[in-house]
């Protein structure tokens, strides 16, 4: 796989990739794409779902409902005075 | 092999049984890690179906199990938080990706261990340290608290001793849950003792097998068909070939969609510069916190999901999942199960690992692969020995049927003897 290629796959997925994991996981990937293609000549068929059984269409019922504490959500995340801290936006 | 064990087993004898949990389903008293390193210091509020289950039932967690990280490996060499080492010979892997979960089985005894499966992190660990593993079909285990490999693929299952224990426990965990929806359409568990008459071995899962394992697995089907008089037929499943590759396109595409939420804010490990642009600041905590497997397999996905490809890899691996679900259907409408052996070779040693490719370690999982793409249920119960090290046999059965595997598998154990390290033979 080339390397802009995979620059850019990592760039998609929020990686930074070293140069030493760059050489690597292009070798790997090319090979594993490679053995991926053998499913060109596979039948395939033209019906099929995304779950390997049927799933039902299931809804809760539309009600307010608090079942973990907010607080101890917001405990485990890094806050300053009740806010929550993240990294910059613009 | 535990990431985290209780400190002191407390002294009121109320609990009925012990237990653990693989440590990527959430409990409320450990934290909950994965394997991965970028959940290092997170603690749910809350404990998964399968263990708050469990727990209801009178069972006492008394740790969370080691495995490859996010459920990435064959080997449980991928976990952030050391390797464990099988129970038979500590040169050697546990197998994975449920390897702390296998190696508790083996070595505790009237232990339960919790295992999840995507693509065979049940049968591998327990075929490599001789216990049996029960992965049962996709839904009919609530996987409300599992943190998530593919969804559309992973399974909570048990791995133990003998199939009595799992026969005993696995009516609690089983059963539909309104926080998972896909466990509410499964019809009602019915684990009564049928009639076993016939065995399907495919012709495709015999090639590529180490010879004395073969072996080992033809000596268990005469065993089958002289003391337990069930038939033996060879068939043909050709789409198991396509299985593996269909499978590793599926997992990784939705592994690398459900890797996203790991991106220092909300679990686990945090940044340590958040006066940096919210893109920096979350490509420099997954860069740092995922191991070397995690980001191959989320670099393959969002490379099969990408503009262009999405046809040739995702869509057209849903389409051959259909054609392995319907191909097995075929088999198991004239045959109660499908054998195969679980893996092609023993436990191997460390040093053997080290020297393998990424795609060789892939290869390795083709005949736990297929039945766990086509979300069917499948047990690995010991099957012989090789060099003192154990042997698996996984039986795969229709949907649903998860009675037919502990049935066969308990006439099983009526005609052969399991072995344990350290016990007397």
């Amino acid at each position: 796989m080339k390397s802009e290629t995979i620059e850019e796959v990592a760039r998609i997925a929020r990686l930074k990739l070293t140069e030493t994991e760059r050489t690597e996981f292009s070798k790997d990937l090319e090979e594993v794409l490679e053995y991926f293609s053998m499913l060109d000549e596979a039948p395939g068929e033209k019906e099929y779902g995304l779950n390997p059984i049927e799933i039902l269409d299931m809804l809760r019922e539309d009600e307010v409902r608090r079942e973990i504490d907010p607080e101890l959500l917001i405990r485990m995340m890094d806050t300053f005075e009740e806010l929550v801290r993240g990294p910059r936006l613009v | 092999m535990f990431s985290e064990l209780i400190d002191e087993v407390p002294s009121d004898s109320s609990f009925k049984f012990n237990f653990s949990a693989k440590d990527n389903l959430c409990t409320i008293d450990f934290q909950t890690r994965a394997g991965s390193r970028i959940l290092d210091g997170y603690r749910p509020p809350f404990d998964a179906t399968p263990v708050s289950r469990l727990r209801r039932a009178g069972g006492l967690l008394i740790g969370k199990t080691n495995m490859d990280e996010f459920g990435f490996g064959t080997f449980c060499t991928n976990s952030g938080y050391g390797v464990p080492r099988n129970p038979f010979d500590i040169e050697r892997s546990c197998g994975g990706s449920s390897g702390g979960a296998a190696a508790a089985a083996c070595l505790l005894e009237d232990h339960l261990s919790l295992g999840v499966s995507t693509g065979g992190s049940i049968s591998c660990p327990a075929s490599f340290c001789g216990v049996v593993g029960l992965t049962p079909t996709y839904g009919r285990v609530s996987r409300y608290g599992l943190v998530d490999y593919g969804n559309s693929l992973d399974k909570v299952g048990i791995l133990a001793r003998s199939s009595s224990m799992i026969k005993n426990h696995f009516p609690t965990i089983a059963g539909s849950d309104p926080m998972d929806p896909t466990s509410c359409a499964q019809p009602t568990l019915d684990l009564d003792d049928t009639q076993i008459d016939s065995i399907a071995v495919p012709r495709e899962a015999m090639e590529n097998i180490h010879p004395s394992v073969r072996d080992s697995f033809l000596r268990a089907l005469d065993i089958m068909r002289d003391q337990l008089s069930i038939d033996i037929h060879e068939v043909t499943i050709p789409s198991l070939r396509f299985a593996l590759p269909a499978y590793y396109v599926l997992a990784t595409s939705e592994a690398s969609t459900n890797l996203a939420r790991y991106c220092g804010m909300r679990f686990g490990v945090r940044g340590d510069d958040v006066t940096q642009h919210f893109n920096d600041y979350f490509s420099s905590v997954r860069s740092k916190n995922f191991g070397k497997e995690a980001k191959r397999r989320i670099l393959l996905g969002t490379y099969s999901r990408m503009v262009g490809f999405r046809n040739r890899y995702y869509l057209k691996a849903l389409s051959v999942r259909q054609t392995t679900i319907s191909d097995y259907a075929r088999v198991l409408k004239e045959h109660d199960v499908v054998a195969t052996p679980t893996m092609p070779f023993i436990a191997p040693r460390f040093s053997e690992i080290e020297r393998m490719k990424p795609i060789e370690m892939y290869r390795a999982d083709f005949l736990t692969v297929p039945p766990n793409l086509a979300g069917l249920p499948h047990i690995s119960v010991p099957c012989g020995y090789v060099d003192s090290m154990p042997t698996g046999m996984q039986l795969v059965s229709r949907h649903w049927s998860e009675g037919t595997l502990l049935n066969i598998a308990n006439l099983w154990e009526g005609v052969f003897q399991y072995r344990f390290p350290g016990a007397q033979q």
